[in-house]
């Protein structure tokens, strides 16, 4: 029982510490600027382009897509630098120091950012329902809430890995951005997969996302939780298994850190 | 006033210009806003403008350069004041008998410059790497837009970087300004996609008179009077920007040496 | 004939604290203090840390624009005919910024020799020329990011003589220099002095200014306490002597015990490692020694001496005894 409390515990130590580096220093106009201004940019300046291209019948594919992958932001920006940014406030020895079941704690501080994701998603998606028309009458909406998150969680996986190659490497602003911008022509956000050449599907279908977007369109328009769920199974599993690296490659940097006596940033 | 100065101090200009790029030329931000951005959305851009036919890859690769040009005017000009003020060089700079405004002038001009190579990057990536062939309509004219398109460009740059370090508040915004002008500028699609009501507010913004006049004379069927309409308007907003930066700086420069923040914040 | 001007300069710095109730905190940085350097004179502004001294040059560099009072550089007032004086002027601040690390040395150069307007072909003779006479000859090819300490402070001279500037404003230039290095600095402002340039130095050192300016002002918090000619300061401590016991743990109480005794003019005390050293003006000289002993009585106590005063008494009798 001891066990259980001690790691709730660290779990609720994690979520607070990202909360409060997400949304201490924030004033809310930048807030709102990133959260609800941003992803309907993104989503107007693709839309317009792929109904510029396509001749506007197909403007629901390019909404969907991308309301979906806003949850890369904190997926990515957002885990990666909650990671990185303890290295650059020094409190990363005190991390490794700590006895403490590190697993509870780097998922701990993932949450924060699975919650404020899938908002960010959630707002997106109402920008499809108001500006795009995007028609939810159709959709079994909890199936799409489920999906909605697990998308979310499955980014953060992909954060949690690069947040900690992140440690590796100076420039992780760099590594992030490009990133984010590569899901967007892999993912299917933007380019219908089939359309792309096999060895560009083949990557796409190792990415977190692919399979969320996918499940995405399908329930909206119409489909079921049947038919989208080994989808969501096989996303969660990708999300899983970018964590679950992320969290070795974690404990080999906290083995080398602690070899070579190299604890702080570059 | 300004324009004189662009005359007399066009040494200082080009010589800042000179170290400017070499001071940043292998910075890892700058070099995604205007290379790896812009190549991406290139390729996702012809892929999603298939449809479109014709010299649609040329119409990408334009537009995919002038979103680098405006992602560097953004972040990279917007910032280029405060950066000197991080690296404790500012006090250095102001108190040099050349005005202030004429060494960013010569900043932003290298920013310019480099934020070009992300049109040369995407027309390599296309004809290279993709297979198209890429030709301009009106290659002399579409040259002649890019030199007003520079110098627009960095005038605009002149007033947004002062705006930046006065009126913090306007700062925060700088990340959700990015893709709306590549949506208002007509970057990669024409404006009459969108609704009427938006209109006004591309035709106040320099970089919509730059995207017409280089797709007009890349792509497009190189109308004299257009292009003439879309360099008139360049250069006028350039006047303006100019007049404005000159008042910005003066004014800029006083506050900050009354409430001491050349220095720190 | 006068090359610089202070007249009543006030300058104060404000902060907000706070974030939800936010008030202004007003920290007065210059309390009216007016001076004048006479052209071709080397002046000295010495005090301690937080007096006012590099407030007081970045007003005169045009950095700063003056609360109240008027400053001017050969007649041209600071704050309207800005463009005019700043070429005019060359100023140190010293430390480690203000160079551009990425750049070498003669990059580095090059790049203010054309924002200061120097002409292309009188500035390809005078970098290596100035590279030469501040002991960078040979480096300048290599940046600033692997540069000393010293070494960029050295650059930093050379960066301020590029457009030969008449009148020139050191802050604190020799502070964080080796002691080699400091000596060599100052023998480099003897020679700008010798050139008949008009330099304002500040420093916290006593013996900089001793040896260095023609007159000095002392300013301690803002205002100028003194200000006067080297020799003319120590004519303040004349009528003193200096009498210095060397002790080892005193306690605060006594020392102020000491310092109330009504034949003690002021008392400093000098840490060194496990010792320290009192320093006692007093008129009565020798005779003020027995009191001293038994107001430290029990305490182990090294050397006891009485000597003439210094500069650096002077100072310490103008600025309080505080330091």
């Amino acid at each position: 029982m001891r066990v259980i409390t001690n790691n709730l515990r660290l779990f609720w130590r994690g979520t607070l510490l990202s909360y409060v580096a997400l949304f201490a220093w924030l004033r809310p106009t930048t807030y709102a600027a990133s959260k609800i201004l941003m992803p309907l940019a993104q989503i107007l300046f693709f839309s317009i382009l792929g109904s510029y291209g396509t001749g506007g019948s197909n403007v629901d594919f390019y909404v969907i897509g991308n309301a979906i992958q806003i949850a890369a932001v904190s997926g990515i920006f957002g885990v990666t630098m909650s990671i990185g940014g303890d290295r650059w406030a020094g409190t990363l020895p005190y991390l490794f120091g700590t006895p403490a079941n590190r697993l509870m704690m780097f998922f701990g501080r993932a949450f924060m950012h699975i919650i404020d994701g899938a908002f960010g998603v959630v707002i997106a998606l109402g920008w499809g329902a108001l500006l795009f028309g995007v028609d939810f009458s159709q959709t079994n909406l909890s199936a799409l809430g489920l999906t909605v998150i697990i998308t979310t969680i499955s980014t953060c996986g992909l954060g949690l890995l690069m947040g900690c190659l992140s440690l590796l490497t100076a420039n992780v602003m760099f590594v992030n951005n490009t990133v984010y911008f590569l899901l967007l022509i892999f993912s299917g956000a933007n380019i219908a997969l089939d359309t792309l050449p096999n060895w560009m599907q083949g990557f796409s279908q190792v990415l977190p996302l692919t399979r969320g977007i996918a499940a995405s369109r399908a329930l909206i328009a119409g489909g079921s939780f049947a038919e989208v769920s080994p989808l969501l199974v096989n996303e969660i599993g990708i999300g899983l298994a970018y964590g679950w690296l992320g969290y070795l490659l974690f404990k080999w940097f906290e083995y080398q850190a602690k070899r070579k006596g190299t604890l702080e940033t570059v | 006033m300004k324009f004189r100065n662009i005359f007399v101090y066009w040494r200082t200009i080009l010589r800042v210009a000179e170290i400017t790029l070499r001071h940043q030329w292998n910075d890892s931000f700058i070099l995604f806003s205007i290379l790896v951005q812009p190549m991406i959305i290139a390729v996702l851009a012809l892929f999603m403008l298939r449809g479109l036919g014709g010299d649609y890859a040329m119409f990408v690769v334009v537009g995919s350069g002038l979103t680098g040009l405006w992602s560097s005017l953004l972040f990279i000009s917007g910032n280029s004041i405060n950066g000197e003020r991080w690296q404790g060089t500012l006090e250095s700079l102001v108190s040099t008998p050349t005005p202030f405004e004429v060494i960013v002038f010569g900043k932003n001009l290298a920013n310019v410059i480099q934020s070009l190579l992300s049109m040369t990057a995407s027309y390599l990536l296309a004809s290279l790497l993709f297979g198209y062939t890429l030709q301009l309509v009106a290659p002399l004219l579409f040259i002649g837009s890019v030199l007003l398109s520079i110098f627009a460009f960095i005038s605009f740059g002149l007033i947004i970087a002062p705006l930046f370090i006065m009126y913090r508040g306007i700062q925060q915004w700088q990340n959700a300004m990015e893709f709306p002008v590549y949506i208002l500028a007509g970057f990669l699609f024409p404006i009459a996609m969108l609704p009427g009501w938006t209109t006004p507010i591309s035709y106040i913004l320099p970089p919509y008179w730059a995207a017409r006049a280089l797709h007009e004379t890349s792509t497009g069927g190189a109308d004299l009077e257009k292009i003439m309409l879309a360099w008139g308007m360049m250069l006028f907003f350039s006047v303006i920007d100019l007049l404005i930066a000159s008042r910005l700086f003066k004014v800029m420069l006083y506050k900050a040496r009354v409430d001491a923040t050349l220095e720190t914040e | 004939m006068n090359s610089i001007e202070v007249s009543h300069l006030r300058r104060v710095y404000r902060s907000t604290i706070g974030v939800i109730r936010r008030s202004i905190k007003e920290i007065v940085a210059v309390d009216d203090i007016s001076f004048d350097i006479k052209e071709g004179e080397l002046f000295g502004l010495l005090g301690p840390n937080g007096a006012g001294k590099t407030t007081t040059v970045k007003v005169l560099a045009t950095l700063l624009i003056p609360d109240a009072g008027t400053v001017r550089v050969r007649g041209l007032d600071i704050v309207k005919d800005a463009q005019e004086v700043r070429k005019i002027i060359g100023f140190i601040f010293g430390g480690e910024r203000g160079l551009y690390w990425r750049l070498s040395a003669i990059d580095n150069l090059r790049y203010f020799a054309s924002l200061y307007h120097v002409d292309p072909d009188v500035s390809k003779k005078r970098i290596p020329y100035l590279l030469d006479l501040v002991g960078l000859e040979g480096r300048g090819n290599e940046r600033v990011q692997g540069y000393s300490r010293g070494m960029k402070q050295r650059l930093h001279v050379a960066r301020t003589l590029l457009h030969d500037p008449d009148i020139l404003f050191l802050d604190e230039p020799t502070i964080g220099l080796d002691p080699v290095g400091a000596r060599e600095f100052r023998g480099v402002i003897r020679n700008l002095q010798s050139e008949n340039k008009t330099i304002l130095l500040t420093t916290h050192y006593m013996f900089e200014a001793d040896s260095l300016c023609e007159r000095i002002a002392v300013i301690d918090q803002g205002r100028i306490v003194a200000l006067d000619t080297p020799s003319a300061l120590k004519e303040h401590v004349s009528d003193l002597s200096v009498v210095e016991v060397e002790t080892f743990g005193v306690p605060e109480a006594t020392v102020n015990a000491i310092r109330s005794l009504r034949f003690v003019d002021a008392l400093s005390v000098e840490e060194q490692g496990q010792r320290q050293r009192l320093l006692i003006q007093t008129p009565l000289g020798a005779e003020a020694v027995p009191d001293v002993m038994a107001a430290l009585d029990g305490l182990r106590v090294g050397r006891v001496t009485v000597r003439e005063p210094t500069l650096e008494d002077a100072y310490v009798r103008l600025v309080g005894g505080k330091e």
